[in-house]
């Protein structure tokens, strides 16, 4: 009998493919499913959210970061302003907003918990008029009635806590009261829908909703001016202010609102009470 | 941000540096094969009984342990099931080499063949969580060694 090893062909053993290609199969799925997850969870924390009443969101608002510069004048005019406006827009009874002015140079305004609001005099500075104003406040007081902050907050903590569990670094701080204050990302339908609000807002209390639009083009003017590209902070997850203005346009067509009306000024004094508001900001720093 | 550096690195350079390795040494096992193949090495349990052959012991053992890529490769792959094929190539290398050291033995003592050969592996970090996997693949078989002429 003779013995012997015959050659055997290569690659029995060994699946064929290239492992590159096998990697980027495995990572995309691996990403969608992340994405997937992540999505699913964000929802789920949203809704969960919701459910906390009003005054529990109220008590856990990082009211030592929202500070007010506004003097008496100031102070006095914005909340009537916002008065007026959330009497026209249907907020829960036990839904209070308060209002604060930051003197800052920040070009910026957010809405976060508590129904907290905070205007910075930068952003204030650059409006035109009165109707802007009033569109700026109504949209900051539509996010608050849709309870987006704290919304927000759920969807960005469930997301952190469940793949800080799995991918271990928990970042518990979120949790906490800076967290809170970092955490807030608003989707692009918050946006929409607290525009939606704001223009019927808007409309509702003059009449027509001329000028609302120029908050937008303030807010161009202004990532045209900083001229980095970058658009101001709290915008970043706005939708593009081109398509914001259209869906406005497109929605006062729809409801037949007057594009066309006298837009209300500014008190003259107005000017001045920002001057105050930087100055007493100035003083807050320096102690 | 770093970590992720560090990741991209790490995940490079176990592909770049693995993919040459693997190469290189199917390269060198194509070479020894040919080289041994006048030495076979035969599965069965009974030997020829003429002429009376010399009986020894050979042994051929190697320890592989994974690249970064193929590792991070194999971990997706626990996410979605299949075949691990990044493991394929790596297990294929392992056994063909220990084959090939235990041919080396077996022509250093001068056999015209090896018998009753069989494969063995033991997986070294067994139970030892996140370390690396290694495993050794060894082959074993009895070479018969001819007699003298007279």
């Amino acid at each position: 009998m003779r013995y012997r090893n015959p050659k055997i062909p290569e690659g029995i053993n060994v699946s064929p493919g290239h492992p590159l290609r096998e990697l980027a199969l495995l990572a995309g799925a691996a990403i969608l499913l992340i994405v997937i997850l992540a999505f699913l969870l964000g929802q789920f924390g949203g809704r969960l959210a919701r459910l906390l009443p009003f005054e529990h969101e109220a008590a856990i608002a990082p009211v030592e970061l929202l500070n007010s510069d506004a003097g008496p004048a100031l102070q006095g005019y914005i909340d009537a302003l916002a008065d007026r406006l959330t009497q026209r827009m249907e907020l829960p009874e036990d839904m209070r907003i308060s209002l604060r002015v930051d003197g800052g140079e920040t070009f910026n305004a957010f809405a976060t918990l508590g129904g907290n609001v905070l205007l910075y005099r930068g952003l204030l500075e650059a409006l035109p008029h009165e109707n802007a104003l009033a569109m700026l406040l109504a949209h900051e007081i539509a996010h608050v009635a849709h309870r987006d902050p704290i919304v927000g907050i759920g969807r960005g903590a469930a997301v952190q806590l469940v793949f800080g569990l799995l991918f271990g670094d928990p970042n518990l701080a979120v949790l906490g009261s800076a967290g809170l204050y970092t955490q807030l990302h608003f989707s692009r339908a918050m946006e929409r829908s607290a525009d939606s609000a704001a223009l019927a807002a808007v409309h509702g209390l003059y009449g027509h909703v001329a000028g609302a639009r120029d908050l937008f083009n303030t807010i161009q003017a202004e990532r045209v001016r900083s001229g980095s590209g970058e658009p101001p902070a709290v915008f970043n997850s706005h939708p593009l202010d081109q398509k914001r203005i259209e869906a406005l346009d497109l929605l006062a067509s729809e409801r037949q609102w007057s594009r066309i009306g006298e837009v209300t000024p500014l008190p003259a004094t107005f000017g001045r009470w920002l001057d105050e508001a930087a100055a007493a900001s100035k003083d807050r720093s320096a102690h | 941000m770093y970590n992720l550096i560090l990741f991209l690195v790490l995940l490079t350079l176990g592909y770049a540096v693995g993919q040459y390795a693997e190469r290189r040494h199917y390269r060198s096992i194509l070479e020894r094969e040919e080289k041994y193949s006048g030495l076979p090495a035969i599965a069965s349990k009974y030997p020829p009984q003429q002429p009376h052959y010399g009986q020894a012991l050979v042994t051929g053992s190697t320890v592989v342990s994974v690249d970064y890529f193929k590792r991070f490769l194999a971990a997706l792959r626990n996410l979605f099931g299949g075949r691990v094929t990044a493991y394929e190539s790596l297990l294929d290398r392992a056994r063909r080499e220990s084959l090939l050291r235990m041919k080396q033995q077996a022509a250093a003592l001068g056999a015209d063949m090896v018998f009753n050969v069989k494969y063995e592996t033991a997986s070294i970090s067994k139970g030892n969580g996140n370390t690396i996997g290694s495993i050794e693949v060894l082959a074993y078989g009895t070479a018969l060694i001819a007699p003298p002429a007279r």
